[in-house]
């Protein structure tokens, strides 16, 4: 045959015909198709019987349960955190931080997963073995205590009342020294209240049981004890078709629970506590307190020497005055007081501010004061008193010794003030200190201020951070030790702030994420351990679920404890209050604070040295009465700092304790956080019209401590005069996710300590503001 | 779904269960709203009243699973109504041309199947309330995270349009579980991730059409409305408010007295 033209086209138009003929075309489209769906760059998670197992999320106090998949190939893993609709508090529900806690977890880009050790001249981190690390912890702690200065190792902790923070008081206590903090929070403020007026430390409001509510600036809705819980008794208040339940809101801002309720009285911030007693005035004049109750009180009218509060009051606290000073029309403040005072089961609140600092004590008494002329401690829908919790104790209760501590404990009544303490240290004063401990907190971060925070940490020649992430402070630290996350270790939580009965918590390892982590108790007690003699005999546990078996053995069965993961008091503790105060009363006048500070002073010329040198205003008549402090930012707002700087707290966001999630950043609004990961802060029209600022404008917001800059949003409902920025933003780690997301509100925060709790406050801080670019 | 905008207080723990049970993904910038994919969104409004008069609230809007306009009586415009006739779509379902949306009868759902989508999305510029979504990017999965995924969801690839099912798979699991026992998917064992979720209870989920369910009755009441109810959509999320600027704000405001003839006049009779 000859290759001739019509031979080829005669094999060409064959060969096309075969091939369409055979398979061999459409197996190779059919192929190419589902090759072109088999991305092997879309996970496929495998399959697995489903298991459901009980945990309480230490951070959100959330009874919760994990939903687990036990696959072939994957072993068990948690594929989600739902809600327990068994727990009597949460009841079924999650917030943000619980429905995207595995986030954190499963991350190996962000877990820390072997003990790393820093070197310092680059930055570089290399792995060790356990052994290695615990050494060379064990090693300094003993060299440091060696020198005869044990005062030189200082720690911060999270969770004073957990295990591991109860732990590493114990640690503490055994090496000798008194430098320990933990994260602060308004649970110590508000037993701090009520021990001073009622000798009770864990008080509680029955806000599921109360018709009439009262919000004193503490964002109910936002950041308010065990945010689960408390949604609950709001919704039993919005009844349906009718509302069962009043509630109002005094604060700057309209705010979510400004917002959602019924009324919102509108002050300048700061001034809440100076409104409840312009409250216990009006219902004092109109006659509408509870008679009974108050007649069973101490320190209501004038007793010897000593001026009553009832005086006090309608001298110092008139409602004009107090309601021109607040900035809140009269007749509503008038219109709220008579409505609380003829409810049946009212209720005023304090809690924390909107930054999630502690709150200011005299605040928290002014509160207190004005349930206790409603007449309502002890009563259902009123302040109550929680049962103690059935925890044995696992160690040293507190850190008395012969050392100093770094900052005077005469300076109020608690010690616990991580910025004091890191400030004192920073500035060698009275001297300096060798070695920090981090345990939790991420403190580099969370401050309160946090550019002194990592200050101290720079200047600290060793620093030990026990953490599950690689956080802030594992940046800072020389040595980092993986700690677990609350899904995969042993460790427990107390009752969340304001809860009306007394509730525990307990997790367990249901997975391993990281199997090198072990529980920071852990790693206290075989540092212990490393340490021997004394130091050992203090810890003499070998792990945590046998420290957390004697913690709760008055309790029950254990196993059975962890698998239900939590303890709840039966029922709230109705019923007459036993006053542990010293006149056995409820004091109005706290005979309790006046007998410590006299103790503290020596003698009466002292004491009046001693109140002024404490920082209290108003002097002896007022030290130990309910009475409003200006707040510390109001004295810098002359010098160049005309706006207030506070907070925007949202349950988008977290403080304190686990970083806000990849989730809880994709779910937050453009009045947090827009173009390209800016932070944006709300600010009055009124407000930026004056300064010649305009929506969108990029600024640069300075205080004392440090600035941010900011996109600006006009928002009506902001207070003029201040600037409102979001919280726990802006971290240097975790992740593309969150890493460089926004600024950190704590990095510009002014922390002081509030006159006579001693705590570190910071919910306003004095700023200018400048206009970067428009 | 009915969703009470009184006991909503934003917090977003809807939308986080949502995306944790069907895994969704976090790109590198979220704060581009158009292409971050949020099944349920949050949104927030406020009352545009001067300090102190200012109120804000909050709008969680998942997929409306519209059943799509239909004429006939007011009553029936209202509530639910009968099989669809032929003028009657979901605005998605009827541009669709890859059929990888559709609406069933027997649940009220509008289904998506990512794997049919050819990613054309007529459906996202058909749905006036933008709870369609397109994936413009591959989700950048950190290290070890695709161990928290689901396995009854298929993590979905880049160029395909997502939205919210009411948890379908949810659905699936109770049918599967009803049918093993014989008996009826009951309110309670199907609910969908939000629902369960919300610590307000603010969500309420069920049958409209059934007279035991709590969504039923809910649904008669003056303070209920539905977004851009003109356009005739019939979507099948109700949101519930007592506050009238809230209502307002739904675009289609109703009084009880016109409540009827509005909806006649919005149907051309």
């Amino acid at each position: 045959m000859q290759w001739d033209r019509r031979a080829f086209i005669k094999l060409a138009v064959g060969g096309v015909l075969g091939v369409h003929a055979s398979p061999l075309m459409w197996k190779l489209m059919d192929d190419s198709t589902i090759w072109t769906q088999n991305w092997s760059w879309v996970p496929v998670p495998e399959d697995g019987a489903v298991a459901f197992a009980n945990v309480v999320n230490p951070q959100t106090g959330t009874g919760a349960k994990a939903r687990l998949v036990q696959g072939r190939v994957d072993g068990t893993r948690a594929i989600r955190v739902e809600g327990n609709p068994e727990h009597p508090l949460s009841k079924g529900g999650v917030v943000p931080q619980d429905a995207s806690a595995l986030q954190l977890l499963y991350n190996t880009d962000i877990r820390v997963t072997a003990p790393l050790l820093r070197d310092r001249a680059t930055g570089r981190y290399s792995k060790l073995s356990w052994p290695e690390a615990l050494d060379i912890l064990a090693g300094n702690l003993a060299e440091v205590s060696k020198q005869g200065k044990p005062e030189a190792i200082m720690a911060l902790g999270h969770d004073p009342e957990s295990a591991t923070g109860q732990l590493l008081l114990s640690l503490m206590a055994a090496l000798g020294s008194p430098n320990l903090a933990f994260t602060p929070n308004a649970g110590e403020t508000l037993a701090l209240a009520g021990l001073a007026m009622m000798g009770q430390t864990d008080l509680g409001f029955d806000l599921a049981n109360s018709d009439y509510v009262i919000s004193f600036g503490t964002p109910l809705l936002e950041n308010f004890g065990a945010p689960v819980a408390t949604r609950k008794a709001f919704a039993s208040w919005r009844g349906f078709p009718k509302n069962s339940g009043f509630l109002a809101q005094i604060e700057s801002r309209a705010s979510v629970t400004a917002s959602q309720a019924d009324m919102w009285l509108a002050c300048r911030p700061g001034t809440e506590g100076a409104l409840a007693l312009a409250m216990c005035t009006i219902m004092i004049q109109e006659g509408l307190y509870d008679q009974a109750a108050v007649n069973a009180s101490f320190g209501f009218k004038d007793e010897g020497d000593f001026k009553g509060f009832k005086s006090f009051l309608l001298k110092n606290y008139r409602r004009e005055q107090v309601a021109q000073m607040a900035g809140v029309p009269l007749e509503k403040l008038v219109k709220l007081t008579l409505g609380f005072a003829k409810a049946k089961k009212a209720v005023a609140v304090c809690g924390p501010g909107n930054s999630s600092d502690p709150g200011r004590m005299y605040d928290f008494m002014a509160v207190l004061a004005l349930n206790a002329l409603k007449g309502n401690i002890g009563k259902p829908g009123g302040v109550l008193v929680q049962d103690p919790l059935p925890l044995k104790s696992i160690g040293s209760t507190s850190l008395r010794g012969n050392v100093r501590p770094l900052v005077d404990p005469a300076q109020g009544l608690d010690s616990n003030n991580p910025d004091a303490l890191a400030k004192a240290a920073v500035a060698g004063k009275p001297y300096g200190i060798k070695t920090l401990l981090l345990v939790g907190g991420n403190f580099v971060f969370n401050g309160p201020q946090a550019g002194v925070m990592e200050e101290l940490a720079r200047k600290t020649p060793f620093v030990v951070a026990m953490t599950p992430y690689l956080d802030e402070s594992a940046s800072v630290a020389d040595l980092v030790l993986p700690t677990t996350h609350w899904l995969e270790g042993w460790g427990d939580s107390t009752s969340p702030y304001g809860s009306p009965v007394a509730c525990y918590g307990l997790h367990r390892p249901l997975i391993k994420a990281v199997p090198q982590a072990k529980d920071a108790g852990e790693v206290l007690l075989q540092v212990a351990s490393r340490l021997g003699g004394k130091i050992a005999a203090a810890l003499p546990y070998k792990n945590m679920e046998e420290v957390l078996t004697a913690r709760t053995q008055a309790m029950g069965d254990f196993e059975q404890l962890a698998e239900q993961s939590f303890w709840v008091q039966a029922k709230p503790a109705y019923g007459p209050v036993k006053f542990q105060t010293p006149t056995g009363r409820f004091e109005f006048f706290s005979m309790g604070l006046f007998k410590l500070l006299s103790g503290r002073a020596g003698n009466p010329q002292n004491l009046e040295r001693l109140v002024a040198m404490m920082g209290v205003s108003g002097g002896l008549e007022a030290a130990f009465l309910p009475h409003w402090e200006a707040p510390a930012a109001a004295d810098d707002l002359g010098t160049g700092m005309p706006l207030l700087l506070t907070a925007v707290p949202s349950l988008r966001t977290t403080w304190g304790g686990d970083a806000i999630t990849p989730y809880m950043v994709k779910v937050l609004p453009d009045t947090m956080l827009a173009d390209m990961d800016k932070l944006v802060v709300e600010m009055n029209p009124q407000t930026a019209h004056e300064l010649h600022l305009y929506d969108g404008d990029l600024i640069r917001i300075d205080s004392v401590a440090g600035s941010l800059t900011a996109k600006l949003s006009l928002f009506a409902g902001a207070a003029p005069g201040v600037v409102y920025a979001p919280v726990g933003l802006g971290h240097g780690a975790f992740g593309f996710q969150v890493e460089g997301k926004g600024m950190n509100f704590n990095r510009a925060a002014k922390v002081t300590t509030d006159p006579m709790s001693g705590l570190p406050v910071w919910e306003l801080t004095a700023v200018s503001v400048e206009k970067v670019q428009g | 779904m009915v969703i009470d905008l009184d006991k909503c207080t934003g917090c977003g723990a809807c939308s986080v269960a949502c995306m944790s049970e069907n895994n969704i993904g976090v790109l590198h910038n979220e704060t581009d709203k158009i292409r971050s994919i949020t099944w349920m969104r949050v949104y927030q409004i406020d009352n545009g009243k001067a300090f102190p008069d200012t109120e804000v609230a909050f709008i969680p809007r998942p997929c409306m699973h519209c059943q799509g306009g239909k004429s006939g009586t007011p009553g029936q415009a209202f509530f639910q109504e009968g099989p669809m006739d032929e003028a009657a779509h979901p605005p998605c379902v009827s541009v669709c041309p890859a059929t990888a949306t559709d609406y069933d009868e027997d649940t009220g759902i509008v289904s998506q199947i990512p794997t049919r989508c050819i990613g054309c999305r007529y459906c996202v510029a058909a749905c006036p309330y933008h709870a369609r979504y397109f994936n413009w990017y591959d989700v950048p999965w950190p290290k070890g995270s695709p161990r928290a995924l689901s396995p009854f969801v298929s993590p979905r690839m880049r160029g395909v349009v997502e939205k919210c099912t009411f948890c379908f798979q949810r659905y699936q699991a109770a049918r599967n579980k009803a049918m093993v026992s014989g008996g009826e998917v009951g309110e309670m064992d199907y609910q969908t991730a939000c629902t369960e979720a919300c610590p307000s209870g603010a969500i309420t989920f069920g049958q409209l059409q059934n007279p035991e369910h709590k969504v039923h009755k809910l649904i008669s009441s003056d303070y209920t409305f539905r977004l851009l109810e003109r356009l005739h959509t019939n979507p099948k999320v109700y949101y519930m408010s007592k506050r009238e600027w809230v209502r307002k704000m739904a675009d289609n405001y109703v009084t009880r007295h016109n409540k009827f003839a509005q909806a006649a006049a919005q149907s051309g009779h």
